[in-house]
């Protein structure tokens, strides 16, 4: 039989360590009270992690997304977005996420004597349409909103 | 100690930790089985991937490593659920299952999130045992638990920007706002004398209850919050009890194997290699899942089991190595039957077909067609 009706709780912390947890615990808590406050400063509104605005995936938008590339001598090629990559990145897509705009236009801009490449995006339930353009060698895509006529 | 030092150092029924530990761990084991090893087919497909964190650029996770991760992530929760776990073990778990949502924006789920900072809370749990946990008198063991209290803080932190933002919206937000204040106040329930206190504190459940419950939520989150809940929210003598209960055949299991057990005998060499032994077999029963990257996520858990045994393997109580060999069999035994037993597998080689279809990509479609059909309903 075991003589001891349980075995000694955890010791407490001594002076020192209870400092060392005094300071992770400050750091811990003020890193979880600012990261969802980055939200008001982020670029993309329609970037919502780590902020607890809403604790489900945001819901899918219905658009037409559509992209082309322009080579080298001028001429224009569609891209059938669809046929490359998974459907939940087109959603991201048609959410205008810009970091997933920007990849995708990034690896299009991969192949050879691509100089542009260009990105439509048109939703059933706004009248803009964004554009997204990205000119190979360059960082960022550059949107462009456009109303269409109904 | 100053006031501020109580609220974070100050006693808590140490059942409390214990069961909050194993229940998270429970239900990721089974969530990552159950509902991300399913989505896994999306993973590489293009070779195109966007992370949320840009020291993963240019890395694009096959579906084959994303499952590898989640069954390894998986199978060492449970593991360390079903025998006293070990803090190397927790810390893989963390790393494993960040690892698993972060390394794509494919999985965006908010409370994935959440889970990485419980687990980072869970490192700094005691790793407690059935018997420092619990009596056999009604007297309940209590100690300082900074890292629960921080678990409740940072629970209450979520609650309260999910008010904040509803406020923001023009929303009613008087919910999650009483179940912050809830968890800000109920961590102190087991050291504040006042009776007041006592009676209420554990009423407060009914805020999380009803926030999580009453309207509908992605995944498993009302599963998780709602257990966490009632272990946080309930009167400690209920806790207490309860866990009493449901480690009575593991404590009397361990009186029994080690109450005449003091030192090493002859028999510890045979101990050691049959734990050798259950550590090469139990990934072995990864090989009947059928998924791509299961079989080296088992494996590497089995090693992960062999770091986090390290001395103990050859020291110390010589049962305690077939314990963790035995929960290491207990994680990889249940990873086969809930894949077996559920529509995961299925799912997932179906989701394969359909995107591969849709892409055009008819070699794949048909790989995976083929599977789906072997392990339809």
């Amino acid at each position: 039989m075991v003589s001891s009706e349980t075995e000694p709780p955890p010791a407490g912390p001594s002076g020192k360590a209870r400092r060392r947890s005094t300071a992770f615990i400050a750091a811990f808590v003020l890193l979880q009270f600012l990261i969802p406050l980055t939200y008001l400063a982020r670029e993309d509104a329609a970037d919502e992690r780590f902020t607890w605005r809403s604790l489900s995936e945001a819901a899918a938008p219905s658009c037409e997304t559509s992209a082309s590339l322009e080579r080298d001598d001028g001429t224009r090629e569609a891209i059938l977005v669809e046929k490359l990559i998974h459907r939940d990145w087109m959603t991201y897509l048609a959410q205008r996420r810009r970091a997933v705009i920007d990849a995708l236009l990034q690896k299009q801009c991969e192949a050879d004597g691509v100089l542009s490449v260009e990105l439509v995006n048109r939703c059933a339930d706004e009248r803009d349409v964004h554009e997204f353009t990205l000119r190979c060698g360059g960082e960022r895509a550059h949107e462009t909103v456009r109303t269409a006529a109904r | 100690m100053k006031p501020v030092e109580q609220y974070w150092f100050g006693n808590v029924a140490l059942a409390r930790p214990y069961l909050l530990l194993r229940l998270v761990l429970v239900l990721l084991a089974f969530d990552t089985w159950l509902n991300m090893m399913p989505e896994g087919a999306k993973y590489g497909v293009g070779a195109f991937n966007v992370a949320h964190f840009p020291w993963f650029d240019g890395f694009v996770p096959s579906s084959g490593f994303y499952l590898g991760v989640m069954a390894f992530t998986g199978v060492l929760a449970l593991s360390q659920a079903l025998y006293r776990p070990h803090r190397i073990a927790i810390v893989l778990i963390a790393l494993g299952y960040t690892l698993g949502w972060s390394c794509s924006l494919l999985d965006s789920v908010p409370y994935h999130y959440l889970l990485s900072l419980y687990l980072l809370c869970f490192v700094f749990f005691p790793m407690l045992s059935a018997r420092s946990a619990f009596s056999r008198s009604e007297r309940v063991p209590q100690g300082s638990v900074a890292a629960y209290v921080l678990f409740c803080v940072t629970t209450a932190i979520v609650y309260f920007y999910v008010a904040a933002w509803s406020a923001a919206r023009g929303e009613s937000y008087w919910l999650p706002m009483t179940c912050c204040v809830g968890y800000l106040l109920v961590s102190m329930q087991d050291r504040v004398q006042l009776p007041a206190v006592r009676i209420l504190a554990p009423m407060l459940v009914a805020a999380p209850l009803t926030f999580h419950l009453a309207t509908p939520q992605p995944g498993w989150l009302p599963l998780y919050m709602a257990g966490i809940a009632l272990i946080v929210f309930a009167p400690m003598q209920w806790v207490h009890s309860f866990g009493r209960a449901l480690t009575q055949p593991a404590r009397g299991l361990l009186d029994e194997g080690e109450a005449d057990e003091t030192g090493l005998d002859e028999r510890a060499s045979q101990v050691f290699y049959l734990s050798l032994f259950g550590l090469v077999v139990a990934p072995m029963l990864s090989m009947f899942v059928d998924l791509p990257g299961v079989k080296t996520g088992c494996s590497l858990t089995a090693i992960a089991m062999l770091v986090v045994m390290g001395r103990q393997l050859y020291f110390t109580p010589r049962w305690r190595p077939l314990w963790r060999v035995a929960s290491l069999f207990g994680g990889c035994l249940a990873l086969l039957v809930t894949m077996s037993a559920s529509n995961a597998r299925f799912d997932y080689y179906r989701e394969g077909a359909l995107d591969a279809d849709r892409r055009g990509d008819q070699d794949a479609a048909t790989m995976f067609q083929q599977k789906a059909e072997r392990y339809a309903p």
